[in-house]
């Protein structure tokens, strides 16, 4: 994994790329499982980033953090461009 | 007493004399093929440093006899093969210095007690402040080292200059050092010989070391474990100790448990050999490339590492940017360092917790136990865990030296934050 696709910029050298936070497990709903606990997923991880050195945008990356294959960049809340 | 005995030669200077006349064939190999039984008292899954050093403890202090140590690749192939064999114990917190510290007295006398060198180098481990507001920082975690009773010496440029002249505090830099603390009795320890010497000292005490072999699930009955499957077959056991750095998120998800943990990248590199140039342990963050850490090894090869990559991955590759930004650091503080070629480059996997600290305690079950989360300080921590960790599962009662690592912190809120940085894995 070097680069990501960023939805408005195209893809981008990793380093432009910040990681925020892995993406709470579905189903944990209290401030605590949410905040603390993960559920560890060797094929697929889905994460906050934001592309900061660049347009800055909130970015929700799908991956398998085993190999580095990046499965989907999406906007998060899906916002319209 | 020496811990080794029966399969394996004691180590002496008369047997060197001796194998020198007797030939290669002298010497055995360190830990002895032993089948996988079909039951054990312990089995400790992961062979690298914490979960060999249990294994010791377990049957050298305790007397229990029937244990095992299941491994799914080589002794040594994870995290106690791929650090930067640093040791220390200047914790601010002191939950963490009091046992860092407990480690550290260890080491002094490791090679004595497993009768393997382990090349313990008291070469000193020295904090850089390049900032006037990480001088007084500095100040505050060695006051708080000394109030335990640790050695710790906040230095000025002119005791600084005495004690690592390499380092010239005086030149005229971007960013100037502004001060140091030096932890003196920390240093280096050769990690590859930490792995094979816990291994040979414990299969020398009747502990199967079964390489290959990967520990698929746990079988539970009627709220207790029963055993573990593995690649070569169910394996019944009384208890169960999971001892696999990196990845211990997946035995929570194996377990059904969720853990406070994420699974992070850490690189380190080592330079082509140079004549002796850096002859301490020197740490610091660098306001333009972040953090850097580095000592030459006894072949003259500088290591050096940084910070984590930055994301969660299994894959044990390295970012070439964060291997840049570590470069670079080292590269500002010794200017005479640019032409020096990179030699290898590596990186491990890090079970981030929530907190910067580990968690040792029971897992789910009251006979499986966990010892994990020990973020990027594992290898420091080996001595002291593997003594702490064998009495816990032997006694069925946390030693108080690691009770403040219980599992059930993050629920309560007694968070051992080292890093003062909230409820992050990292923080960039």
């Amino acid at each position: 994994m070097t680069r990501l696709a960023c939805p408005f910029c195209g893809p981008r050298e990793l380093c432009e790329f910040e990681f925020h936070k892995t993406l709470p497990a579905a189903g944990s709903h209290g401030e605590f499982e949410r905040t603390y606990l993960r559920v560890a997923d060797p094929a697929l991880s889905i994460e906050h980033w934001q592309h900061l050195a660049g347009c800055r945008a909130w970015l929700l990356v799908h991956r398998n953090p085993s190999t580095g294959a990046v499965f989907e960049v999406e906007l998060q809340g899906g916002v319209a461009r | 007493m020496s811990a080794v005995s029966g399969s394996v030669r004691h180590y002496s200077a008369l047997a060197l004399l001796r194998a020198r006349f007797a030939g290669p064939k002298y010497w055995r190999p360190l830990w002895t093929g032993r089948k996988l039984q079909p039951a054990y008292d312990v089995v400790v899954v992961g062979a690298g440093g914490h979960g060999l050093a249990i294994a010791f403890h377990l049957a050298r202090d305790h007397g229990i006899k029937r244990v095992a140590v299941l491994e799914k690749r080589l002794v040594g192939y994870g995290n106690v093969g791929r650090n930067t064999t640093i040791v220390r114990s200047n914790y601010l917190l002191p939950e963490n210095h009091y046992f860092y510290e407990d480690s550290l007295r260890r080491w002094e006398t490791l090679s004595r007690d497993l009768n393997y060198n382990v090349m313990y180098s008291p070469r000193g481990v020295v904090d850089l402040a390049l900032t006037d507001d990480a001088f007084p920082a500095l100040a505050r975690r060695g006051n708080a080292m000394r109030l335990a009773g640790i050695d710790a010496e906040l230095l000025d440029l002119a005791a600084l200059g005495r004690f690592a002249p390499e380092l010239e505090p005086r030149r005229q830099r971007r960013f100037p050092i502004a001060g140091a603390l030096l932890q003196r009795r920390g240093g280096t320890v050769r990690h590859d010989a930490v792995a094979w010497g816990y291994a040979r000292a414990a299969s020398a005490l009747g502990v199967d070391i079964i390489e290959d072999c990967e520990v698929t699930g746990v079988r539970a009955a009627a709220n207790a474990a029963t055993g573990v499957e593995t690649t070569r077959g169910y394996v019944r056991s009384e208890r169960i100790v999971f001892a696999t750095a990196g990845h211990t998120g997946m035995i929570g998800t194996m377990l059904g448990t969720p853990l406070p943990i994420e699974t992070h990248l850490l690189q380190a590199m080592v330079s082509e050999p140079i004549k002796p140039l850096v002859n301490s342990v020197i740490v610091y963050v660098s306001p333009g490339h972040g953090e850097t850490y580095i000592c030459q090894s006894d072949r003259g090869g500088l290591v050096m590492g940084g910070h984590l990559d930055g994301f969660p991955s299994y894959t044990r590759e390295g970012q070439w940017h964060r291997l840049e930004d570590v470069v670079q650091g080292a590269v500002e503080l010794f200017p005479r360092i640019g032409s020096v070629k990179i030699l290898r480059q590596w990186a491990g996997t890090n079970d981030m917790t929530m907190d910067g600290s580990p968690i040792m305690d029971r897992l789910r079950y009251d006979n499986v136990f966990v010892n994990a989360g020990w973020c990027y300080g594992g290898f420091k921590a080996i001595p002291a865990s593997g003594a702490a960790f064998a009495k816990f599962v032997a006694t069925g009662t946390a030693p108080d030296l690691i009770r403040a690592y219980r599992l059930s912190r993050f629920a309560t809120g007694h968070m051992l934050d080292e890093p003062g940085q909230g409820p992050f894995p990292v923080r960039l």
